[in-house]
């Protein structure tokens, strides 16, 4: 049936011109055609496609048979096959290359991750094909092929080990494979172009070859491999662990990030000044895309990450840039990086500013840096990954890159951060931290040899009063500050054994009565409130457990839509203790300062 | 003791294009020692080496190696250290002159191969554009961007930087300043000036390397 009314209709279009073709013309071609394949007739309509009579139908309404010759293709051992492939070929040649284009490109789309693979898989060398044909006219067609592609792929999920990348169940290797295989012969072509280009231009004046509607087409065409290439970084690259050659011999994910980086190379956008970006003004690109579209932040994050950890494309990297200038434009991608809540981006931050961090000699870095705005965001945005990041060892990575930080910057800039960490970090357990480090970097100063006009003499007391101070005055929450204030009460029980009366390196004697004034005083006054305040909250728990009585809280807490069931009255004295044990402890240490500063002082 | 090598090519093949720089790059570094790599300047990363050497000279020293049978293993290693302390770079045209900059204790030399128009020279902050080759002491080539002569076709840029600002190494930063338009030198460069203590472990330069590159300056703006 369906058979006939495609005879027939082919037949009838014969005698006629393109433009007579009639819409039932079409509509019949079309249903009966796609039945005719769907019924398996693929035979008779090979033979009726590749009749030399029909060739202007075949251009003109060819493409709509295109959905259901995918169809048998992809089944793979449908007994249709070779005819179905035979026709598919024919139409690729034949038929309009904007037609195909739309037709293909719709057959990409899908939803199941292994028909989406599928579907890459087969579908994208004839895309090529048929891009090709477009001749000089394929940049926009190239871009939409390329960002549907890329849309399918995103779609797959991403191997969390290596174990998952070397099993593949998504394909999503074998995707990259075939992305990487269809973008090569347009990457050519641009790279050959710009090799003409350049070398017409330093014959002429730059500006002639600039006004060439050639060079017009070939700029479209950069542009829109250079958007791939930044889409392709974030997506799947930036969400991706990839494995360096000895954990992992053979990985399309790398390979296609290597591959990317070549490609950036051969279209005149050097990896070097890509990644160095940040710190020199690029010069405005002509006309397409404006400088953060055509340069997304985070592309530019993930392109440094291969570069620097993992080495791709290293040797296209020069070995000549300062490490200093290395590490300066790389704040700018791991303050992004490290600013993402998504764990891997972390992660990359954190790698991304060791590696760099690592290059560069201890002791070295200048205060002139704070006044760049990354300088200080950086610290900033590893506080929060030290504090809130839900993943431990990333909690621990960044508390190591923080101190790592810290021993490379030079001592005046340690001084200049240490008094900007304090003022800024709002944390009781950062503050804490800081402490202990300028504890170190006093007791370096002490020593022979070492004396320096940072960490002792008249700039340590402007430091050390920012130390030295209570949040609330006496109302201070203890047990939420206790941390720093454990590590101050270190300090300063430090500095009374460490510097002696008659010498006051440090100031701390000439300093002292003014601690005892705003830090020790209202200190102790806070230690007998809060105990005083924790002893009856003890009794009255311990009373009430005893006669069984159960307060109803006024608060709830949940997690997650789940109710946490309120705490114990055990698990309540328990914490009672400990927080009375807690103030005893400061009050011990607290005891021993004035003990020792009352026999140092009658010395 | 090892078989010794067989030869794979016959000169014919040796000539042919089919036969790429790198596999006869590779073949000769797999076997032969280490001494007549370094004395043929075939030490390295592949692709650097490949940047630097015609394919005439792979082909002469493919056959050195047979007629000389100085194949790896062939001389003890004392031997080899003893010779490969003894190299020295000697291969440079005539020296026109040796700068030593004086900034207290010097650290890096130039020699000028070639002259520039010694109007043009740059200052801090301008934009230079340069053609470098970068070798350590033992000849090893750790970086370069010179496109060979037959990767014409691979559109690569000389380098291009803002000198003076701390971009580069020090060593190059200095000794830019000093060097003309049109000027090629040679810019040896002690490791306080160059990458230090720390070297660059993934580019090959290990810790305290004198660093020696052949720079020549094509533009200043």
């Amino acid at each position: 049936m369906a058979l006939d009314q495609f005879c027939d209709v082919v037949q009838r279009c014969q005698a006629l011109q393109a433009d007579s073709y009639t819409t039932e013309d079409h509509d019949v071609f079309m249903i009966a055609g796609r039945s005719c394949i769907e019924e398996g007739h693929s035979a008779q309509m090979l033979s009726i496609v590749l009749d030399d009579t029909n060739q202007e139908l075949v251009r003109c309404m060819g493409w709509n048979l295109l959905p259901p010759l995918v169809q048998v293709l992809l089944k793979k051992d449908d007994k249709n096959l070779p005819h179905c492939l035979a026709i598919f070929n024919h139409l690729l040649e034949t038929c309009r290359p904007k037609e195909l284009l739309i037709g293909l490109l719709e057959q990409l789309e899908q939803e199941e991750p292994v028909a989406i693979a599928e579907s890459l898989h087969l579908l994208l060398k004839p895309l090529q094909r048929v891009l090709l044909r477009l001749g000089s006219r394929k940049a926009s067609s190239l871009g939409m092929a390329l960002s549907s592609a890329l849309e399918q792929v995103a779609k797959l999920p991403v191997p969390h080990t290596k174990e998952q990348e070397e099993d593949d169940i998504f394909l999503l290797g074998r995707c990259c494979s075939d992305l990487t295989a269809f973008v090569k012969p347009f990457v050519q072509e641009a790279e050959r172009e710009l090799c003409k280009g350049d070398s017409k231009a330093s014959a002429s004046s730059k500006k002639s070859a600039k006004l060439d509607g050639v060079s017009l087409d070939q700029e479209e065409l950069r542009t829109e491999l250079l958007k791939f290439c930044m889409s392709t970084l974030c997506r799947p690259l930036l969400e991706v662990q990839l494995n360096d050659p000895d954990a992992l011999a053979l990985s399309p994910l790398r390979d296609l990030a290597t591959d990317i980086l070549n490609n950036l190379n051969a279209i005149g956008e050097s990896t070097t000044s890509l990644v160095y970006q940040p710190l020199s003004k690029r010069k405005e690109a002509a006309g397409f895309l404006e400088e953060e579209v055509r340069y997304p932040k985070e592309s530019l994050a993930s392109l440094a990450h291969l570069v620097f950890v993992h080495h791709l494309a290293a040797d296209t990297f020069p070995c000549v840039f300062n490490p200093v200038f290395c590490l300066r434009c790389n704040m700018d991608h791991v303050s992004l990086l490290l600013s993402r809540s998504a764990d891997l981006k972390i992660q990359k931050g954190l790698e991304l500013y060791e590696k760099c961090l690592v290059r560069v000699e201890d002791n070295s870095l200048p205060s002139e840096l704070l006044q760049m705005k990354t300088f200080l965001t950086v610290p900033q945005n590893l506080t929060k990954v030290m504090t809130i990041c839900p993943r431990h060892d990333l909690r621990r990575k960044g508390l190591k890159v923080f101190q790592l930080s810290i021993d490379k910057f030079n001592l005046e800039a340690k001084y200049n951060f240490f008094k900007f960490m304090l003022k800024t970090s709002h944390h009781s357990g950062v503050e804490g931290y800081i402490i202990k480090n300028i504890r170190s970097q006093i007791d370096l100063a002490l020593r022979p040899g070492n004396a320096n006009i940072w960490f002792e003499g008249f700039r340590l007391p402007p430091l050390l009063q920012l130390v030295f101070t209570l949040a609330d005055g006496p109302e201070t929450d203890l047990l939420q500050y206790l941390d720093r204030i454990m590590e101050a009460l270190n300090l300063l029980r430090y500095l009374i054994i460490r510097d002696k009366v008659t010498e006051n390196k440090t100031g701390i004697w000439t300093a002292l009565y003014k601690i005892e004034d705003v830090f020790l005083k209202p200190l102790r006054v806070g230690i007998n409130m809060s105990r005083a305040h924790y002893e009856r909250e003890l009794s009255t728990t311990t009373t009430e457990n005893k006669n069984n009585v159960k307060e109803t809280s006024v608060i709830s807490v949940s997690v997650g839509d789940e109710k946490l069931p309120s705490m114990t009255s055990e698990s309540q004295i328990q914490a009672l203790h400990s927080a009375l044990h807690t103030f005893d402890m400061m009050e011990s240490v607290l005891v021993r300062i004035e003990e020792l500063t009352e026999v140092k002082s009658s010395i | 003791m090892a078989d010794e090598p067989v030869r794979e090519w016959n000169d014919e093949q040796l000539k042919s294009d089919d036969l790429p720089k790198k596999d006869l790059i590779k073949f000769i570094q797999d076997n032969a020692a280490h001494s007549f790599l370094n004395e043929h300047r075939l030490l390295g990363n592949i692709k650097n080496v490949a940047k630097t050497a015609k394919k005439e000279q792979l082909i002469v020293a493919y056959n050195e190696l047979f007629a000389s049978n100085r194949f790896k293993g062939t001389e003890p290693v004392e031997e080899v250290t003893k010779q490969v302390k003894a190299v020295k770079i000697d291969e440079k045209p005539k020296e026109v002159k040796v700068e030593v900059v004086d900034e207290g204790p010097p650290k890096f030399t130039k020699a000028t191969l070639k002259k520039g128009d010694k109007t043009n020279f740059p200052k801090k902050g301008n934009t230079v554009s340069c053609w470098y080759t970068g070798t350590l002491e033992d000849g090893t080539v750790f970086d370069t961007n010179i496109p060979s002569a037959a990767r014409k076709k691979k559109q690569t840029k000389p380098l291009s930087f803002k000198v003076g600002m701390g971009r580069v190494i020090r060593g190059w930063d200095e000794g830019l300043l000093t060097m003309s338009k049109g000027e090629t030198a040679r810019l040896e460069i002690e490791p306080e000036w160059a990458y230090g203590k720390k070297g660059l472990p993934e580019s090959k330069i290990p810790p305290n390397a004198k660093l020696i590159f052949e720079v020549e300056l094509v533009a200043v703006d």
